[in-house]
């Protein structure tokens, strides 16, 4: 399973200490979710806009996640128009189109997407490791990062787990279709990966008492906070404060 | 004549009704270097647990360092001073990077950081894995993940190493390392495993798993 | 199944934010140091089965399974759902931060609703265990969708057609959901009983 495609790369933003990224992050996520109308979510998506030509991820990629992330908010465009209570009213024959409400969705569709880039060029270019990490030194409980480790630790091995699992039953004529063998067999699957893992869960636990397991993982790797980085993190917090009070 | 390290007197297993192994006696002696084989589902792994404490023995008495161990808090102490690779290699390397799941064990028994990281390197010099430190554990082959879980296991530098199926999955060029390591650096292991020519290169001694008895 | 960011009012998102803190910090607590690997290997399994997508007639859903995943670990579904959560925002950018609360609270809180009422029927006969199942997952997945509506219209009373026609799509979802939850409880039945301890 290739998951990590957007953090391999060389750019600035590739560079930056995680501590730093997903702190801007932070603020960039909430002052935008916050916002409201359409001017402010503008500014917001074209600064997401910058952080992403800052990233250099490859376009085609990037334009897939963003269409399939916008599926729920196709589904509020699909409604929010015509609901919203709001004057004046543009009518399209039997159907009435509130302009209030058109300015609604096209502000969440902004925020959104603005939030969606944003993830991109700054969480996603990091490693998931190095995020948890960074969990870790932003003071996030030692127990809730090792399970995310290990989480995601295991979740390759599992995969794999589950293709071959797939590919056996598929070799034995196996057709997904709509009825109760399909779901049966889906649910022995499930219950067959269930029950591996259980085991291994068992097993790891034995590995790791072996070791002297006490709860928790010791860091070993410890960021180091650069110039750039914190140059970076001033202006970035500096814009972001700067478009929420205009709003 | 010493203590042995080891000793085994009269235990009995089952899990459930199925009884794995049946009243068996085993000692081992620092300096000792034995091969344990024996048909798939002949209770070699169980044994080794049992060794480990991570399954206790329904009847039976272990000692090990000279000393009872029955309970969980006794065998705190035998981790820390035998080590045991496991049969998956992903279970014993739950770590994101090979560098942090070397470390691991030692930082557990309170080495400093700059101290685990010299043992590290050692480690992986030693078992002529250098180089490997930064790379992801889950992304290596079968036989790289059996030489960094091997690592993980000299790390702790234990007296006494206890195998499980160190060989297995494991390609030519990767086991003449772990031989090599073996014969050079380790005095006293149990190795259970299924093949005999690894066995031939490794140990002195062979005993059989049979029928929940021990045949020497 | 989640919000996107953006579309939520504060209010809202405080309050799911506050609920799932609450829900985690219980969690948490009651995971012993022995069962951390139990809980993540477990939300690794769940998170690769919420990749499988059943066919239901013409079109497919995705599998959710929080009813399941609730019966299994109880209050350690918060953090179980919290990390798969988190992980989706870092690969795929569904969901995101602000709304980590509300979408961990509307799929963990009826998991654990879940396992406190269901959990009782799985101890039971074959068919009793299949029927605990099955219900655990219809609730669990009908009441997960309940809570983003709610979420939604809360945030804007206008939302209440698209709020009521996410819960309508969700009703043949869960009941697949059920149907699927039932089976693997009652294949957990036979094969590993003390998972349903």
């Amino acid at each position: 399973m290739h998951l990590e495609e957007f953090s391999e790369g060389k750019s600035f933003l590739h560079r930056t200490d995680p501590r730093v990224k997903i702190l801007i992050f932070a603020l960039f996520s909430l002052t935008c979710a916050l916002s409201s109308g359409i001017k402010i979510p503008a500014i917001f998506l074209a600064y997401s806009f910058i952080l992403l030509a800052i990233a250099n991820l490859r376009t085609k990629s990037v334009f897939s996640r963003v269409l399939i992330a916008n599926f729920f908010i196709a589904f509020i465009w699909l409604f929010i128009p015509f609901s919203y209570q709001g004057n004046p009213y543009m009518n399209l024959g039997p159907i009435k189109i509130s302009y209030e409400g058109l300015k609604y969705a096209l502000s969440i569709t902004l925020k959104a997407n603005a939030i969606i880039i944003a993830t991109m060029a700054l969480i996603s270019t990091s490693s998931v490791f190095s995020l948890a990490h960074a969990m870790l030194h932003l003071k996030m409980p030692k127990k809730i990062v090792t399970i995310f480790f290990l989480f995601y630790r295991y979740i390759t091995v599992i995969h794999e787990e589950y293709t071959k699992i797939r590919k056996a039953v598929a070799l034995r004529g196996f057709v997904p279709k709509t009825n109760i063998h399909t779901y049966k067999t889906y649910a022995y699957i499930i219950g067959g990966m269930l029950l591996k893992s259980y085991e291994r869960a068992e097993e790891i636990y034995r590995a790791m008492l072996c070791r002297g397991f006490k709860g928790y993982f010791p860091l070993v790797e410890h960021f180091q906070l650069r110039k750039p980085d914190i140059i970076f993190g001033i202006i970035s917090a500096a814009v972001i404060i700067l478009i929420g009070v205009n709003s | 004549m010493k203590a042995p390290l080891i000793s085994l007197k009269d235990i009995s297993f089952s899990y459930g009704d199925r009884k794995v192994l049946d009243s068996i006696n085993l000692e081992i002696y620092e300096g000792e270097r034995i091969g344990l084989i024996g048909s798939n589902g002949a209770g070699k792994t169980t044994l080794l647990y049992l060794i480990m404490g991570l399954l206790k023995p329904q009847k039976g008495a272990i000692e090990i360092l000279g000393k009872g161990r029955t309970k969980e808090k006794d065998f705190i102490e035998v981790r820390q001073k035998i080590g045991f690779l496991f049969q998956d290699s992903d279970n014993q390397l739950f770590c994101p990077t090979v560098k942090e799941d070397i470390a691991f064990g030692p930082l557990n028994l309170g080495k400093t950081k700059k101290e685990a990281m010299e043992i590290v390197r050692e480690t992986c010099k030693i078992l002529g894995i250098e180089g490997f430190e930064d790379r992801v554990t889950y992304k290596l082959s079968g036989g790289e993940k059996r030489l960094v879980a091997l690592a993980t296991v000299i790390a702790m530098k234990p007296l006494c190493f206890i195998l499980d199926e160190p060989s297995a999955g494991v390609d030519e060029n990767n086991v003449e390392k772990i031989v090599k390591y073996l014969k050079n650096n380790a005095k006293t292991y149990l190795i259970a495993s299924h093949d005999r020519e690894f066995l031939k290169d490794t140990v002195e001694k062979i005993i059989t798993l049979e029928k929940g008895k021990i045949k020497y | 199944m989640h919000i996107s960011e953006g579309v939520l009012s504060a209010p809202v998102l405080i309050t799911g934010a506050v609920l799932s803190l609450g829900g985690l910090t219980l969690g948490l607590k009651r995971i012993k140091n022995e069962d951390i690997p139990k809980v993540a290997i477990l939300s690794s399994a769940f998170f690769i089965a919420s990749l499988i997508h059943v066919p239901i007639g013409p079109t497919s859903a995705h599998l959710v399974l929080n009813g399941l995943l609730g019966m299994l670990l109880g209050w350690g579904a918060f953090p179980s759902i919290f990390v798969a959560l988190i992980l989706q925002g870092i690969l795929f950018q569904f969901g995101g931060l602000t709304t980590l609360g509300v979408n961990t609270f509307s799929m963990a809180m009826p998991a654990v609703l879940s396992y406190y009422v269901f959990k009782g029927f799985l101890k039971g006969g074959k068919n009793i265990a299949f029927l605990g199942g099955f219900l655990g997952g219809v609730f669990s997945l009908l009441l997960a969708a309940l809570f983003i509506s709610l979420a939604l219209i809360e945030t804007e009373r206008s939302f209440t057609a698209v709020a009521g026609t996410l819960l309508v799509m969700h009703i043949p979802i869960s009941i697949i959901e059920g149907i699927i939850t039932g089976f693997v409880v009652v294949y957990l039945k036979k094969v590993k009983p003390e998972a349903l301890g």
